[in-house]
C-alpha cells in the first residue's frame, strides 16, 4: 500500500513536470529553428534569432521592464510587510477588515484595474503619469496583496512561543521584531517579493492600458510585434527573458529566500 | 471638550498606543486608496453614464441583463475559472509537497521547472500550446499516426484549450501558495505518526491534508481569480467564438469604445470575485484560528 502510494506520487510528479515543460520545449525549439516551421533536429538549428535581439528595439523595452519590476518588487515587499505586521502580528482592532482591504485588489481582475486606472488618470487630468509612473503604481496595486498575503501567512505560521519567550526574558518590541519576527518571516517576504518581480515583469492585462510610445514594456512590445509578424524572433525574446528571470530567482533564493531552512539558534 | 478628556493622565498614553498600531498601515493604505479605490469608484460612476450623452442612465446595466450573448459569456467565465482552479490545485499539491520536504539535489531543479513557465510570458506559452493542440499540432498528428482518430480532435479554440492553457499559466502560483503552507507544517508531526505505525495514507488523510487546508484554499482562490482575470490566453487559445468577460471588456474598450458598457461588465466581474474572495477569506481566518494552538 505504501509502495503503491509513493509510486503514484512519483508518476504524477513526473507527469505534472512534463506538462509544465512541454510548451517551453516547443518554444525553445521554435526559437532555434531556421524558419517558422518548428524543427527538433539540432543539426538545423541556428542562433540568428538571438543575434537579432541585440537592438534597441528589444533592449530598450527590456531595460524598462527590469527597472519597473525592481522598483515594484522592493516597494511591495516593504508595503506588504508593514501591512502584514499590523494585521497578523500586532492584530490591531479591525485587522480582519484591514486585511480584506489589503487583499481587495486580488479580487479585481487585472483588466478591470487597468481600465479603472487609465480612466482615473484621464479624468483627473494626469495623462503625464501614463508610462513609467503609471506602470509602477499599477503594478504595485497588483502585487501588494500577494506580498501581504504571503508575509501574513508566514506570520500566522510562526511559533508565537518564541516571541513570548523573548518577551519574558526582557526583549524590547524592536529587538523581538528584529531578531525573531524578521528572520522567521524571511521566506514569506522573499517569496512575496519574487512574486511581485515576476508578475510585474510579465504583466500584460494591466500594462496594455498604461504604456505610452517610447515607454513600452517588453511583453507589450512583443504583443504589438505579433500583430504584423509571427517570426521566431518572438520565441527568442521570450527564451532570453526566461533565462534572465531564472537568474533573478536564483539570486533571490541565494539571498535567503523561500527554500531557506529555519534553524533556531544553530550557533 | 476633547482637550479636557486627553488631559487625564491615562488618556494620552492610551491614545498613542492605539495609534501606533495603525501607523505601519498608512503607506500601503495610501497607495491602495489613490491607485485602486479611487479609480474603481470613478469606474462605478462611469457605468451609470449614457455612452453617448454622458448623462445618468441605467441603460448599460439593462443591456447586460437582457443580452443573451453577454450572459453566456458570464457563465463561460465561471465554468472556465472553476475548472482551472481545481486542475491547478490538484496538480500543484504533489509538486509543492516534494519541494517542501525534499532535501535532494533534484529539489532545485524541480523548483526551477515549476516556476519556469511563469517566466516565459503568457503569449509565448499560449503560442506553444497552439503548436501542440491545433488541428495540425503534435497531439493530433500523433493520434492520427497511431490510428486512434481519423480526423483531428478539436483541442484548441474551445473550452478545453483555454483550460489547458490557463492551468499552465496559473500552476506556479498554486505551487507557491501550497508550498508556503506545507513548509509551515512541522515535518516531525508526520515522522511521529509514521514511527507510531501510521500508514502513508493515514498520514496524508489525518495530518497533511487537514493541516494544509489554508494553503489549498489560498491556491483555489488565487487560481480562480487569476483565471477570471486572464485575457491573453482566452483570446488566443479560445478563438473568436470562445468569449469570456475579460475579452468582452477589452472588446468594448478597443473596438466599440463603449466605456459605460465595459464598466458594467467589469463591475459584474468584480462583484463575482468579491463574493468569492469574501467567502474564502472567512474560511481561511476560521482555519487559522482552529489550527493555531
Amino acid at each position: 500500500m505504501n509502495r503503491l502510494l509513493s509510486g503514484l506520487f512519483w508518476i504524477s510528479l513526473c507527469l505534472i513536470l512534463a506538462f509544465i515543460t512541454l510548451p517551453l520545449l516547443v518554444v525553445v525549439a521554435a526559437s532555434l529553428s531556421p524558419s517558422s516551421m518548428v524543427t527538433f533536429s539540432p543539426a538545423d538549428w541556428t542562433m540568428k534569432w538571438y543575434a537579432a535581439l541585440w537592438a534597441s528595439k528589444w533592449l530598450d523595452p527590456f531595460i524598462l521592464s527590469v527597472k519597473i519590476a525592481v522598483i515594484v518588487s522592493l516597494v511591495s515587499g516593504v508595503l506588504g510587510a508593514l501591512g502584514a505586521y499590523a494585521v497578523a502580528y500586532e492584530k490591531c482592532p479591525g485587522s480582519e477588515a484591514i486585511m480584506a482591504f489589503l487583499l481587495s485588489p486580488l479580487a479585481v481582475p487585472q483588466i478591470v484595474k487597468g481600465v479603472a486606472i487609465v480612466l482615473f488618470l484621464s479624468s483627473a487630468g494626469l495623462y503625464t503619469l501614463l508610462g513609467t509612473p503609471g506602470l509602477i503604481a499599477g503594478h504595485i496595486v497588483l502585487t501588494l496583496p500577494f506580498a501581504a498575503r504571503m508575509i501574513a501567512t508566514s506570520i500566522y505560521n510562526f511559533d508565537k512561543n518564541l516571541d513570548r519567550a523573548a518577551q519574558i526574558l526582557g526583549a524590547s518590541k524592536w529587538q523581538r521584531v528584529r531578531h525573531i519576527l524578521l528572520p522567521l518571516i524571511k521566506p514569506g517576504l522573499f517569496s512575496g517579493m519574487t512574486f511581485a518581480f515576476i508578475i510585474s515583469f510579465n504583466n500584460i492585462p494591466l500594462s496594455v492600458f498604461l504604456v505610452r510610445p517610447g515607454q513600452t514594456t517588453l511583453p507589450i512590445t512583443v504583443i504589438n510585434y505579433m500583430e504584423y509578424s509571427l517570426d521566431p524572433v518572438l520565441a527568442a525574446v521570450n527564451v532570453a527573458s526566461l533565462i534572465f528571470i531564472l537568474t533573478t530567482i536564483f539570486l533571490f533564493e541565494k539571498l535567503g529566500g523561500f527554500s531557506a531552512q529555519i534553524h533556531g539558534g544553530s550557533k | 471638550m476633547t482637550i479636557v478628556a486627553t488631559d487625564s493622565p491615562a488618556a494620552p498614553a492610551l491614545r498613542r498606543f492605539a495609534l501606533r498600531g495603525y501607523v505601519p498601515l498608512f503607506p500601503p493604505f495610501a497607495v491602495l486608496l489613490l491607485f485602486f479605490a479611487v479609480p474603481i469608484g470613478m469606474m462605478i460612476g462611469i457605468s451609470f453614464q449614457d455612452p453617448k450623452t454622458a448623462q445618468f442612465s441605467l441603460g448599460s446595466y439593462q443591456r447586460f441583463l437582457t443580452d443573451g450573448l453577454i450572459i453566456a459569456g458570464l457563465f463561460r467565465t465561471i465554468l472556465m475559472s472553476g475548472l482551472v482552479a481545481i486542475c491547478v490545485t490538484v496538480m500543484a499539491y504533489p509538486v509543492a509537497y516534494f519541494l517542501a520536504r525534499s532535501t535532494s539535489r533534484w529539489r532545485a531543479i524541480v523548483f526551477a521547472l515549476a516556476i519556469a513557465p511563469e517566466l516565459a510570458g503568457v503569449v509565448l506559452r499560449t503560442y506553444g500550446w497552439l503548436i501542440i493542440l491545433e488541428d495540425r499540432g503534435f497531439v493530433n498528428d500523433a493520434l492520427i499516426w497511431l490510428g486512434l482518430v481519423s480526423s483531428p480532435l478539436p483541442l484548441a479554440k474551445n473550452l478545453f484549450g483555454v483550460v489547458v492553457g490557463l492551468t499552465h499559466v496559473v500552476l506556479p502560483f498554486g505551487i507557491l501558495a501550497l508550498l508556503t503552507s506545507i513548509q509551515g507544517i512541522d515535518p516531525n508531526i508526520e515522522k511521529a505518526a509514521q514511527i507510531l505505525g501510521a500508514s502513508r495514507l493515514s498520514v496524508i488523510r489525518h495530518i497533511l491534508l487537514p493541516l494544509s487546508i489554508p494553503g489549498t484554499v489560498s491556491s483555489l482562490l488565487i487560481s480562480f481569480t487569476m483565471a477570471a482575470s486572464a485575457y491573453a490566453t482566452p483570446a488566443l487559445l479560445g478563438g473568436a467564438r470562445f468569449k469570456v468577460l475579460a475579452t468582452m471588456i477589452s472588446e468594448q474598450i478597443m473596438f466599440y469604445i463603449n466605456w459605460p458598457m465595459a464598466a458594467v461588465m467589469a463591475i459584474v466581474l468584480l462583484v463575482l470575485m468579491l463574493a468569492i474572495t469574501f467567502a474564502g477569506g472567512r474560511v481561511e481566518t476560521r482555519l487559522h484560528k482552529k489550527l493555531n494552538v
